[in-house]
């Protein structure tokens, strides 16, 4: 806990030392947000995922069990999704396996987009909480594919304004400002995104997932939002994370 | 608890492989909603007659267009002969062109795009740019700049010719 508060101020001081005027942050959101360094409002999400988990996929020994690992080896494993997943036949993420095992527990799944699903996801997660990030690309031929298949999304131009996502996160307009915004290095000690999202999401007053992350900066760009848990989105998620590969997760995080 | 392990063993018995099971999970499709949504290539266009104008109501719109996201988000009401809706009721997408550049009276102002402050001054008076490059930089920077990182604002059918006149004819105008 204490690691990770360091952590979220040392990012904090990054964004704010940006100043200057162009910056968007006032006096009472930094308030704001050094209050929610001490307590994260998405604590409880993950405290409520982790409540979910027991009772609809028997909790951490369930998980461990489904994905045919020890529960001492789970962290380690969980730090490595988007995986290849043997009984799925597809690279998942970590919702996905959760929804599977919810159908083999005789359960119906929650939905990829709902709050409890969000909670859910947060608390695996956060089981991979100090856990580098060790996705492996190259672990199989569907690694490798949803790797290239996430670099082609990425950089795919599209949408009423003809953007990519490369377009605001290409090494060089990182840094620019974007209306006020910093364009963050999705990679980076400082923002990491792989290993900081579930986050608690100021702007949105909620938790919010990394795919769901991804659909806002979609929906604010215009391009076509594309659905939680397709191929594209897993890929999406791939690439992206082994953009942060080595860095160690702290879930839940907290963004403006 | 008697219902959950009866519908386990019901399932378990259904999803004898990893299609079945994956077949109970959510695996949306994405590939039609991208295919649909894909840029069409660089165009170069020409600059239609009468295009650039010192006519107020045009360098109005072409300023609102500059400086705003959209008809929902737009605080102040468009000028003359720009809407907040489109014809099919949806809010009407404009520039947000001061998301990337600076420019007299921005507001956040972003400098991804280079600075468009006394563009008459600093680029067309020293003979560095003209008309028909800002239109066209407008309409389809690709042209200019296959990797460019800026919005394709004609080839995409967001606006049309006369916006885009009335944005260029905004940039190329003096500001006072
Ligand atoms: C028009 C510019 C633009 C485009 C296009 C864009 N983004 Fe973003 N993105 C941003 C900005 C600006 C932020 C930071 C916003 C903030 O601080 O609230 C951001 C933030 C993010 C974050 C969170 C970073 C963090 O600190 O955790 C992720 C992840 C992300 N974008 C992924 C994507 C993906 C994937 C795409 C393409 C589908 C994309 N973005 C397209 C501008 C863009
Ligand atoms: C996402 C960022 C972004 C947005 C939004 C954007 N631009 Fe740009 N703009 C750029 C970049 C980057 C350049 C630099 C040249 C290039 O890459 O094409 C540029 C270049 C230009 C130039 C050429 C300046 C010169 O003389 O060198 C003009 C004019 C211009 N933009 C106008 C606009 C207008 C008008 C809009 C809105 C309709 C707009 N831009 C929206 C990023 C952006």
């Amino acid at each position: 806990m204490v690691s990770k508060n360091i952590i979220l101020a040392a990012a904090l001081v990054g964004v704010l030392a940006f100043g200057g005027e162009q910056f968007a942050m006032s006096d009472s959101d930094r308030a704001m947000y050094a209050e929610m360094l001490e307590n994260n409002p998405a604590d409880m999400d993950v405290e409520s995922g982790s409540e979910l988990l027991e009772e609809y996929c028997d909790g951490d020994a369930g998980l461990a069990k489904f994905l045919g690992v020890s529960e001492d080896a789970l962290p380690n494993y969980i730090a490595g999704f988007p995986r290849y997943i043997d009984s799925l036949d597809m690279v998942a993420g970590l919702d996905q396996v959760i929804q599977a095992l919810m159908v083999q527990n005789g359960h119906k799944p929650f939905a990829l987009a709902s709050a409890d699903m969000f909670s859910m996801l947060a608390y695996s997660k956060a089981i991979a909480n100090d856990e580098k990030i060790n996705i492996d690309v190259n672990a199989n031929k569907h690694m490798k594919e949803a790797i290239a298949l996430g670099d082609e999304v990425f950089n795919t131009k599209r949408g009423g304004r003809g953007l990519s996502c490369m377009s605001c996160h290409s090494p060089d307009v990182i840094g620019s400002i974007l209306r006020t915004q910093p364009l963050p290095d999705l990679g980076s000690v400082e923002n990491k995104a792989a290993a900081t999202w579930p986050a608690y999401r100021m702007t949105k007053s909620s938790m919010r997932t990394l795919q769901r992350r991804f659909q806002g900066c979609m929906n604010n760009a215009l391009l076509a939002v594309i659905p939680l848990g397709s191929k594209e989105m897993v890929a999406l998620e791939v690439y992206v994370t082994e953009q942060a590969k080595g860095r160690e997760i702290a879930i839940p995080g907290l963004k403006r | 608890m008697r219902k959950s392990l009866f519908m386990m063993i019901t399932v378990g018995m259904t999803l004898a492989s990893a299609a079945d099971l994956r077949s109970a999970i959510e695996v949306p499709d994405a590939s039609a909603i991208i295919a649909k949504d894909l840029l069409g290539p660089a165009k170069q266009f020409t600059m239609p007659k009468g295009c650039i104008t010192d006519d107020k109501d045009a360098i109005a719109r072409g300023s609102f267009i500059f400086h705003n996201l959209n008809g929902k988000k737009a605080k102040q009401n468009p000028p003359t002969g720009l809407s907040r809706k489109n014809a099919d009721g949806k809010e009407k997408q404009y520039g947000n062109c001061v998301a990337c550049h600076n420019i007299e009276g921005a507001k956040g102002g972003g400098n991804i795009g280079p600075d468009l402050t006394n563009y008459q001054e600093y680029f067309m008076k020293t003979g560095t740019r003209d008309n028909v490059y800002v239109y066209q930089k407008i309409a389809d920077p690709r042209i200019d700049n296959p990797d460019t990182h800026m919005t394709v604002n004609l080839t995409t059918g967001l606006f049309t010719e006369r916006e885009i006149c009335d944005i260029t004819s905004y940039i190329v105008s003096i500001k006072k």
